[in-house]
């Protein structure tokens, strides 16, 4: 239930760099519902897990290790609009401690290393207050406390308007949540109490979970400021420049006095697009991880990621944006010691038929198109070879495991030619002397536009010979630029891309309501709107979904947005390391300080 | 020479000046920086708008190329643009990876240079000979390679050596992917050993391509100076066969190579691509691609200007190796 | 601009042009056809290149499967009418290394042909007429040189749709600087020798000279240029599939088919050998026939002048 809740918030601030992600690879994804292979299930508990609650355990020093990811970490502070990806938490989810951690499942847990509590001391107004504990510090020294809290959201509460009233002076990548708290401040050190103005789910997901605390002391130190928790979004134009400065800039690159570490680790060297050392945090309070030293390093090539665990120069790999190839060939390294695991992650692929264009408007073509769709044969040989036990999606406002899921798509995605053919015949399309359908000379045939990204261009070619038995021509566009500008401008038939954060219940609203901001291919149900409306309205989470549920079922009524599969994340470590897990957001290293050898 | 190297790189400015204007063109049209905004939701028409007229999108291509050039030769090589590179400068960004690049790039060449002229000198000589035949097949198949291969297949015998090494108690020396993250070491022994390992896989398939066209220029300029008059004139002057090879043919022989692998300077920056891929470093190959499919046009502006300057300070090398090894060309 | 003093030779010049005469006097054609139909090596090259060519286009019609045909399984093994196997959509492997290599094939042709033409006249045109014509070309040749070919043409396949014709015609226009610059640097040494200036005293015209003099003195190095070329249109073009800036389906290419398997060589190797060896051979016949076209074209040969 709580994981559920936290889900859609996190999933806003990880996805919002990351949307229409170029290669479906954002952030990871770890799903409970079996995926991963089987005996990696307990690996996705953390050892210092206590019911909700979270200690890093006792484990023995297992000397240097070396993880590899596609992309390199590149921004300490993770916030900025110009920075946020998830490439940079992989490491971060060491070096910045948080009230809150998710472990392999997405469950929310206490971080006790840190935190006495976090209350909710009242529900309305919804008041939060957590308590941090005495003594935890920065790797440099200074006091890890309310301040740092209180920056975060300063800087990301989207009221510190500029006298134009339209920009801000802080430049966050989303102010999701923090916009909707009223009041916050330090009734001591170890104190912090926020008001929201409304209610807000997701208020665990603040603070850490979706985003860093970083040390408000170096940016005092470096603006002058005395005390940040008197500087408010309200405060001269001239504080407001000064700090929100330095937050914007001042974290850019990698100066060691600038960046300390408040986790169990902290940053000892970044190499500009290569590479990232992390080395234990000698003022860390609770029990020191496992690896002396941290290495994480950016292999863009998953088959330059394989042979380099195979060499030992590793010892986890973890991908988000996994190659068929690669997988099989970790999958088959078994008797040298490596273990591979795979889950799918947090977000699918669909396929968006334009209703502006006169071909759609008919409903039999779109039905027929529909039809002739075989998603077990996409994710056959598109998902498979990765991820052995993925499924078609069938969603596009819920992932499966979550509440609300249900199966809309099965029964209109049959992979049946013969009906879509028939489906077509009805409506009054009779085949040409070429096979392909035509009514009225007019040509059944349209193209599905998309990027160059390898799997988009093997699932149009897959979808071409599916969907040619029943009289369709699909023509490939393949286009490097189309998420670009032609698909807000609804300049395609078909368009193919992944969505990694928008179905997400209200987050989905702007996509499918009839005339939505981001509703490109005409989208419309009279139902969905309803319910779109009626949820919003509501202050019941679970009455929410209902209504979400209804939405989701109206919207697949429309045959106007086809999903297909979820992308999957892949991850794989040698006989050095007893166990890891890819996590959705913060990757392999989420339990980085947990890593034993396999005896120890 | 010293007047004529002047006037070349005189010359040279407006080449670069012009070269720049067009590629700035072509950058700027080939995409739009803004686009992975526009798909992010919740992002207003009045953020983008203001966000172009930050990066001066508003003005005309004119304008802009001429703020970029003021600001690139006062040393401000601007950020990038790119979401989640944090707008990292472009300057560091360029610089390291340049050096990254030609690290690797320049031992390589100048071994692939050396074993090229030499072999290509010697199957000119013994042209037809099993040893011509065995050369000519062997470029001729290392040519053909794409490099990818050649590297995949280098680094698995090499993993297959480590695990050799390890079975025999002893350190795994070769790596596959990139410098090592701490540095080469300590103490000289350490750095030889470890500097040795990472560099000779990556050396080993950049060198392939470039050794095989180096020997097969040779030869072919080769035998077409041993052809040629003067050298007959000179064997018939009872000169040494060596010394007619040597001071007389390879002298003249040459200068089709040397140009090419001053020519060749900016294609073997771009070209290590695959290599850097491949081994996972993060040079100039790698950065180029990650502009391009980003889009990120103050990386690739900054990275086309790199390479432009480096290929004209060859450019000038190569004209002056024309003037040093063939005498009847006055560079005045 | 570099003006070359029109110092004497090394005083062997008028030998070879007498050989030239003569040469022209017996047809030359037919002596350099004579001369390459006795290059066993340039001769089987030509033939199984030849081969290749045509089964690429001749063999798809007898499959029992069309490259598009996406109904069989992933990675099948070779067996079942599917003689090298299924690849990750299930369609036949060796249908798509066929249709890989018709498009290879017309990638490197055009590249080769078209750079090759222009860049033997701008060069030619250059390095004999020198001063300010020379000068002006050599500045366009500079600037197609600062920029890497590479560079710019993944930025303009990223930018426009790469079908294979473009992905050629991008490919070739940042492909003739270097036999511009090469042919240059042979024409200014050919120009300052004694047949080119008895000729021009004879009133040869420039055209005149660049056909008749210039070009089939460097012929050597413009067959092994041009030869050259072709595989390095094959081999850049796989550069570029590589990272995901070349040719794209539907259109396809050899470079393409090895990129999509350069890792199953030890998995599944015959997915990786079919398309591997069908580059090579292409790459390694037709650096063959260069080879013996030079021996062929070479009018100061006289090994096999009789």
């Amino acid at each position: 239930m709580r994981r559920s809740k936290a889900i859609p918030a996190i999933a806003v601030m990880a996805g919002a760099a990351l949307m229409l992600t170029a290669c479906g690879g954002s952030s990871g994804g770890g799903q409970d519902n079996g995926s991963g292979s089987g005996g990696l299930a307990s690996a996705a508990i953390g050892k210092g897990e206590s019911g909700d609650t979270y200690t890093a355990p006792k484990v023995n020093d297992i000397g240097p290790v070396v993880v590899s990811t596609d992309k390199p970490f590149t921004a300490y502070n993770n916030a900025t609009s110009d920075a946020v990806q998830s490439y940079n938490s992989y490491a971060l989810i060491q070096v910045l401690a948080r009230p809150f951690v998710l472990d392999g499942n997405n469950k929310v847990l206490l971080n006790k290393d840190v935190m006495d509590s976090v209350e909710v001391t009242s529900t309305s107004p919804k008041q939060q207050a957590p308590k941090i504990k005495k003594g935890v510090s920065w790797s440099d020294g200074a006091a890890w406390n309310c301040k740092d809290f209180y920056l975060a959201w300063l800087a990301q509460s989207g009221t510190d308007l500029k006298p134009d009233g339209k920009t801000t002076y802080f430049l966050p990548g989303a102010t999701t949540g923090y916009s909707q708290i009223d009041s916050a401040k330090c009734q001591d050190d170890q104190t912090f109490v926020t008001e929201f103005s409304s209610p807000f789910g997701d208020w665990k997901s603040l603070f850490g979970i979706s985003d860093d605390l970083l040390p408000a002391h170096v940016l005092e130190k470096q603006t002058g400021v005395s005390d940040i928790t008197q500087v408010t979004p309200k405060s001269p134009a001239d504080i407001l420049t000064k700090v929100s400065d330095f937050w914007n800039t001042g974290w850019k690159g990698f100066k060691a006095d600038l960046a300390p570490g408040s986790g169990a680790y902290m940053i000892s060297d970044w190499q500009q697009g290569s590479s990232i050392t992390l080395v234990r945090n000698p003022k860390w309070t609770g029990n020191p991880g496992g690896p002396a030293k941290i290495t994480l390093k950016a292999i863009p090539d998953s088959n330059a990621q394989v042979q380099a665990l195979q060499n030992n120069e590793e010892q986890v790999l973890s991908s988000a944006q996994p190659d068929a190839n690669a997988a099989q060939t970790l999958q088959g390294l078994g008797s040298s010691g490596i273990t591979y695991g795979a889950n799918a992650g947090l977000n699918f692929e669909h396929l968006d038929l334009n209703l502006k264009r006169p071909i759609f408007q008919d409903e039999a073509v779109r039905k027929a198109f529909g039809q002739c769709i075989n998603r077990n044969e996409l994710v056959d040989k598109l998902i498979k070879q990765v991820q052995p036990d993925a499924k078609p999606f069938n969603s596009v406002i819920f992932f499966p495991g979550m509440p609300g899921y249900a199966d809309n798509y099965s029964d209109k995605l049959i992979s049946n030619p013969a009906t879509a053919k028939a489906t077509l015949t009805s409506d009054g399309w009779a085949p040409g002397p070429d096979g392909i359908m035509a009514k009225g000379g007019q040509k059944l045939t349209f193209k599905i536009s998309h990027t160059d990204i390898p799997r988009r261009k093997q699932t149009v070619a897959l979808l071409q010979q599916e969907c040619k038995a029943a009289g369709i021509d699909i023509q490939d566009d393949t286009d490097a630029n189309f998420l670009d500008k032609r698909v807000s401008d609804s300049d395609y038939d078909v368009a193919l891309f992944a969505w990694s954060v928008a179905p997400f219940h209200s987050a989905g609203i702007t996509t499918y309501k009839t005339g939505g901001n981001q509703n490109w291919n005409g989208t419309t149900s009279p139902a969905a709107d309803a319910a779109f409306a009626k949820a919003l309205a509501q202050t019941d989470d679970a009455a929410a979904v209902t209504d979400y549920q209804t939405a989701d079922k109206a919207i697949a009524d429309t045959y106007s947005t086809f999903p297909l599969f979820q992308p999957p994340n892949m991850w794989a470590y040698t006989g050095d390391i007893d166990k890891a897990y890819f996590q959705s957001y913060y990757g392999s290293m989420w339990n980085a300080n947990e890593w034993q050898k396999p005896n120890a | 020479m010293f007047q004529y190297l002047i006037r070349r790189l005189l010359i040279s400015i407006p080449i670069l000046l012009i070269g720049s204007f067009l590629v700035f063109i072509l950058v700027a049209s080939a995409g739009d920086p803004l686009a992975g905004l526009r798909t992010k939701p919740g992002v207003t028409a009045q953020q983008i708008h203001s966000l172009s007229v930050q990066l001066g999108l508003d003005h005309s291509i004119l304008v802009r190329y001429w703020d970029w050039l003021t600001s690139f030769l006062r040393g401000d090589w601007g950020t990038s643009v790119a979401l989640g590179e944090a707008q990292s400068p472009v300057f560091t960004t360029v610089s390291s990876a340049l050096w990254v690049t030609m690290r690797l790039v320049i031992g390589a060449e100048l071994i692939a240079l050396v074993l090229g002229i030499g072999v290509g000198v010697f199957s000119a000589v013994r042209q037809y000979s099993i040893f011509d035949y065995l050369m000519t097949s062997v470029a001729f198949l290392m040519f053909s390679m794409p490099i990818a291969c050649v590297a995949v297949v280098v680094k698995n015998y090499g993993i297959q050596f480590n695990d050799l090494l390890q079975s025999l108690h002893l350190k795994r020396w070769l790596t596959t992917a990139g410098p090592p993250p701490g540095g080469f070491g300590s103490n000289l022994g350490q750095v030889i050993v470890s500097y040795s390992g990472t560099f000779l896989l990556p050396t080993i398939s950049l060198m392939t391509i470039s050794f095989a066209a180096y020997s097969r220029f040779q030869r072919a300029s080769m035998l077409e100076t041993l052809n040629a008059d003067y050298v007959r004139t000179a064997r018939a002057k009872g000169l040494s066969q060596s010394r007619v090879i040597f001071r007389h043919a390879m002298r003249n022989a040459l200068i089709p190579v040397s140009t090419l692998f001053a020519l060749n300077i900016g294609a073997i920056i771009g070209g290590a691509i695959i290599t850097e891929r491949v081994f996972g470093w993060n040079g100039m190959g790698t950065v180029l691609v990650k502009a391009v499919s980003n889009y990120d046009p103050p990386t690739l502006m900054g990275w086309f200007a790199v390479t432009a300057t480096v290929v004209v300070v060859f450019n000038l090398i190569s004209d002056l190796l024309y003037g040093l090894l063939d005498p009847r060309i006055r560079l005045g | 601009m570099a003006n070359a003093t029109q110092t004497a030779g090394d005083g062997g010049g008028a030998v070879a042009v007498r050989h030239e005469f003569d040469a022209k006097a017996r047809s030359q054609t037919s002596i350099i056809l004579g001369r390459f139909v006795r290059h066993r090596l340039a001769m089987v090259s030509l033939a199984v290149l030849v081969l290749l060519a045509v089964a690429s286009f001749v063999v798809p019609m007898f499959l029992k499967f069309s490259y598009a045909d996406t109904r069989a399984g992933s990675y099948l093994r070779p067996g079942g009418g599917h003689l090298l196997g299924t690849d990750q959509l299930g369609r036949d492997a060796f249908a798509q290394l066929l249709r890989g290599t018709q498009f290879s094939l017309a990638i490197a042709f055009t590249v080769a042909i078209s750079s090759t033409i222009v860049g033997v006249l701008i060069g030619a045109v250059a390095g004999y007429l020198k001063g300010l014509v020379d000068s002006s070309l050599m500045r366009l040749v500079d600037l197609f040189l600062i920029v890497p070919q590479i560079a710019l043409t993944a930025l303009l396949v990223h930018a426009f749709a790469p079908s294979w014709y473009i992905v050629a015609a991008v490919l070739a226009l940042f492909n003739w600087m270097q036999i511009a610059r090469i042919t240059r640097g042979e024409a200014l040494s050919l120009s300052a020798r004694e047949f080119v200036e008895a000729s021009r005293a004879s009133g040869g015209g420039t055209w005149h000279i660049v056909f008749k003099h210039l070009i089939p003195n460097m012929i050597g190095t413009i067959t092994v240029n041009a030869t050259l070329s072709v595989s390095t249109a094959v081999l850049t073009e796989a550069a570029l599939s590589f990272i995901g800036l070349g040719v794209q389906l539907p259109d396809t290419s050899l470079g393409l088919i090895v990129q999509d398997n350069y890792t199953q060589v030890l998995l599944r190797p015959w997915l990786f050998w079919g398309p591997f060896l069908a580059i090579v051979a292409i790459s390694m016949t037709i650096s063959f026939i260069g080879d013996g076209l030079r021996d062929a074209f070479d009018p100061r040969q006289t090994k096999v002048r009789a």
